[in-house]
């Protein structure tokens, strides 16, 4: 009796779980059958499916610019962010002083203040660096606004993660990097890969910073989504989305059959 | 690590320590860097603002206690950021849950669906969404075809549609923390409390819920902190009728080139934020939250 | 007499600068400064070559005009880029990043402006050049005979017509509703759809409650905040032109209050379902204004605003964005199938109600504050 219970007490968490993730794919069952709409708005089907979005994206030199832009500036960003991060987060760890402990209660400021306010800011210091409108100027931006996202998350993974570990193999006579490379860092990877994540989201996705301090050069996906949404809801978004999410897919499959073929 | 530094007596041992610290303090100081100079330099100049413009002085915070509409855009944000923050956790721990306890295979699965949202924008999830919810949306007409429903639900267009949309963009940024924290929970202990007669829901409770409480923390803190900056989901969701925080903010700036309110209205954010981290810390021991073992 | 002299001098400058230019030889050079009557003029002083080559020198690399983007881009540089271009040899670059006015501080306060000609609005323009950013409108460059004169401000000059309209879904609606029965919820139940930012929202609230439209100025802003306030459980308000198209065209809104460009468009892919009319509509203008410390300069800013009052862009702008031409002119030269969603054609301009600059210049940017204030409480 208890077993069934319990059995059955599992299952239903499972489905909950789930049902969550269902949630959380349902806008994409709304935003496939758009990217194939045949309307030029942002709309469901009506009178029949066609591609024409799916041309005018790989057809289109703006769009195909701007997510190569996008694709440039979220990278560079992502390795300044995930390097720094890391690196501080373990830092941090070690270190717990009063002072470490500052430095990662500074990084959530980056995400209390509201973008628009550091874009100000960020104005009046690139024109003095001249990095406005340019790649570097919007990767930096990016990398130093995705930091935190690292830090906090990588420090979650440390949370639980042995300190007792790390003294062993420096008393062994492991120097810092050989600890950190062959210890720390395979332990903490689902957390350095999370936080690559965001980072790389956060400058994927980010809009306002980039109306800020781009002009004419400068045309991220996102501001290229804010042109074609102002202007007639531009389906096009819909088939990025779409592509993307496709790409997700797979790569996620290929993994998925590469470890199935080593472990059989 | 004071333990550490008492059983280091020996000389070479001790130089040996300084020599590591001063590592890890390298190890913090490109971030430290990069952060003071491109991010907390050019902010506190615009943060500087809120006392200078229009006039020095105090008056900008003054508002906080005068003005009504303040008041009420704080109001209507908390109690939207902190529905949103509780049900993305139950929600977002549920899913972790599910994530580390699936076969391998399955987790797969869960990831691609965790993963692929952060992939559309947020403004093309919000006419998603209102696709689905509108009165003349999908869900509406289709339960109203199916005879469930005779007038249409009020799903959007009010706080509730706005939850929706913040805590389907949340929930990703809840998982992934709190799955990092319960994937070092030790199986064996579990499997020991289990062994020795406790009930599934009692072993859930006593031994995985408060090794898991600092991933909990954690998101919570990151998720509210977040919902806080939201405000194109709001502005849509809402029918146009939801002034949040960061929107109030944008818009000082932007159009009504209020400075002085808009970066003092910042400035307030920050302080609250921390005034309430360091409430939480009496409470919670926050070093775990932040991972010094 | 003066103008011909200037419009004659004119001439000789872009002469002149195409013979620095390369384009044209000397000979021709002659010939045309010959027919124009001005050769004597030009062979005085100190030469001609020489104050060609200052003329080539003070010539800007390009002039900027930023707008906010999408089609507008191309529209804008087919209809006025190219136009001036030709005319004038000098680049005209559509930046369509988006000119908020916090930006344009920003950019003023950096001393790093970036932008000559800003496609802004009455409230914008009254705002910023108040606080010192703008250049006032030079008015010896700018043509105020190819213009409304009520619409040439001190700090901006009108750059096209757009209304703010009725629309409404005809298969829940028969004939054509008045604002009165936009805000009678009674006699038509349905939602309604309002601008966010409260913009020419007023106008409308003022009118359904029976103030005659040539006393809406000085307007009664609580009477008018009041009478919208008492249909917010049925109102819900747009953030940009495109989400009040979707909100009418999916059904979700029997009537709105939106912007003729759009409410054109919603009629066309509706095949007609979405209706809309001129009648009572808020007709405003666009404003042009020149930020200090422009790049170009602020003369050549407003050589730009000078030659996009001709006819010819404007109507191009009509044709391929619905945009009212503001030079009176144009109304000639536009075909017949763009008139009826022509803001500013005679017979449409008779059914509506001029916008009040100067009211909303005063009062725009606390009104936004209030309209906000309201809704959202």
């Amino acid at each position: 009796m208890a077993d069934e219970s319990r059995i059955a007490a599992a299952r239903s968490t499972r489905s909950l779980g789930w049902a969550i993730v269902l949630f959380l794919v349902l806008p994409i069952t709304i935003v496939v059958p758009v990217s194939l709409t045949d309307q030029r708005f942002l709309s469901l089907p009506q009178d029949g499916l066609s591609l024409r979005h799916y041309v005018n994206l790989v057809q289109s030199a703006a769009w195909l610019s701007s997510v190569g832009q996008s694709f440039v500036i979220a990278s560079g960003a992502t390795v300044i962010s995930v390097l720094s991060g890391t690196l501080c987060a373990v830092g941090c760890w070690r270190l717990g002083s009063r002072w470490s402990e500052l430095v990662r209660v500074l990084m959530l400021v980056p995400i209390i203040v509201p973008t628009i306010v550091y874009a100000l800011g960020l104005y009046r210091l690139w024109v003095q660096l001249g990095l406005l409108d340019t790649y570097f100027g919007v990767m930096l931006a990016h990398g130093v606004t995705g930091i935190p996202y690292v830090v906090i998350i990588v420090s979650t993974s440390l949370a639980n993660f042995d300190p007792r570990l790390e003294q062993a193999a420096r008393n062994l006579g492991a120097s810092v990097p050989y600890t950190l490379r062959r210890v720390i860092l395979p332990s903490i990877l689902p957390g350095v890969v999370s936080g690559s994540i965001f980072a790389f989201i956060h400058s994927w996705d980010e809009l306002v910073l980039v109306l800020f301090i781009a002009s004419r050069a400068i045309f991220t996906l996102p501001r290229r989504i804010w042109d074609g949404i102002n202007e007639h809801l531009d389906p096009t978004m819909a088939a990025v989305a779409t592509a993307l999410v496709a790409v997700t897919a797979i790569l996620l499959v290929l993994d998925m059959r590469t470890r199935r073929q080593r472990s059989e | 690590m004071t333990a550490v530094a008492a059983t280091g007596a020996h000389s070479g041992r001790r130089f040996f320590f300084a020599n590591e610290r001063t590592a890890y303090w390298l190890m913090v100081a490109p971030a430290a860097v990069l952060m003071a100079a491109f991010y907390f330099y050019p902010l506190v100049e615009v943060l500087w603002i809120s006392v200078t413009e229009p006039k020095p002085g105090l008056d900008n915070y003054a508002l906080l206690f005068t003005s009504a509409s303040i008041r009420r855009t704080i109001v209507t944000t908390l109690r939207i950021c902190t529905i949103t923050t509780a049900v993305t956790i139950v929600l977002g721990y549920v899913v972790a849950y599910v994530l580390v306890h699936a076969s391998p295979r399955a987790q797969r699965w869960l990831f691609l669906g965790v993963l692929v949202p952060l992939w559309i924008s947020v403004l093309v999830r919000a006419f998603a969404w209102v696709t689905l919810l509108a009165r003349e949306g999908l869900i509406n007409t289709t339960l109203r075809d199916a005879g469930i429903i005779e007038q249409p639900l009020a799903l959007i267009w009010n706080e509730f549609g706005i939850v929706i949309g913040m805590v389907h963009y949340m929930i990703p940024y809840a998982v992934l923390p709190l799955y990092a924290s319960m994937r070092d929970i030790d199986a064996r202990t579990v499997s020991a409390a289990r062994g020795l007669g406790g009930s599934r829901f009692y072993t859930f409770r006593r031994v995985f819920l408060p090794q898991s409480l600092p991933g909990i923390i954690g998101a919570t803190v990151l998720v509210f902190i977040f919902s806080l900056g939201f405000f194109v989901t709001p502005a849509i969701l809402g029918g146009g009728k939801t002034l949040m925080i960061a929107e109030y903010i944008s818009l000082q700036i932007l159009d009504l080139l209020r400075w002085g309110l808009g970066t003092m209205l910042a400035s307030t954010l920050v302080i609250f934020i921390f005034v309430l981290l360091a409430a939480l810390a009496k409470v919670v021991d926050l070093k775990r939250l932040f991972g010094a073992g | 007499m003066r103008d011909e002299q200037s419009f004659a001098q004119d001439c000789a400058e872009i002469l002149r600068e195409d013979l620095v230019a390369g384009r044209i030889d000397r000979r021709t050079f002659m010939k045309g400064l010959l027919a124009l009557g001005l050769l004597p003029a030009a062979l005085g002083g100190s030469g001609a070559f020489a104050r060609a080559a200052m003329a080539q020198t003070a010539k800007p690399k390009e002039v900027v005009l930023a707008n906010f983007g999408g089609d507008a881009v191309p529209a804008f540089t087919d209809a006025f880029a190219k136009p001036f271009e030709a005319k004038e040899g000098v680049k005209l670059v559509i930046d369509g990043s988006g000119p908020s006015t916090g930006k344009i501080k920003a950019m003023v306060d950096a001393k790093k402006v970036i932008w000559d000609v800003i496609d802004s609005g009455t409230g914008q323009a009254h705002q910023l050049g108040q606080a010192g950013y703008l250049e006032p409108i030079d008015y010896t460059i700018v043509d105020k005979t190819k213009l409304d004169p009520q619409f040439a401000y001190k700090w901006g000059v009108i750059n096209y017509y757009f209304s703010t309209v009725l629309a409404w879904d005809s298969t829940k609606i028969q004939g054509t509703p008045t604002w009165a029965d936009f805000f009678d919820t009674k006699k038509i139940p349905g939602k309604r759809m309002l601008r966010r930012t409260g913009l020419a929202m007023l106008e409308p609230a003022l009118l359904a409650d029976g103030v005659a439209a040539d006393k809406l100025y000085p307007i009664d802003q609580k009477r008018a905040l009041a009478k919208i306030a008492s249909i917010k459980a049925d109102s819900l308000y747009w953030n940009s032109g495109a989400e009040s198209q979707q909100l009418m065209r999916t059904g979700e809104c029997v009537m709105g209050i939106m912007w003729h460009t759009r409410a054109n468009i919603l009629t066309r892919d509706t095949d007609g379902r979405i209706k809309f009319t001129f009648n009572q509509a808020i007709v405003q203008p666009g404003i042009w204004i020149v930020p200090k410390n422009s790049p170009a300069g602020s003369t050549w800013a407003h050589r730009a605003i000078r030659a996009m009052q001709e006819p010819e862009g404007q109507v191009l702008l009509l044709e391929r964005m619905g945009n009212g031409p503001a030079n009176p002119a144009a109304a000639a030269l536009v075909k017949p199938q763009f008139n009826a969603a022509n803001p500013s054609a005679p017979e449409n301009l008779a059914k509506q109600v001029k916008f009040g600059g100067e009211w909303w210049m005063e009062n725009q940017e606390q009104l936004t504050q209030a309209f906000l204030d309201m809704i959202s409480s």
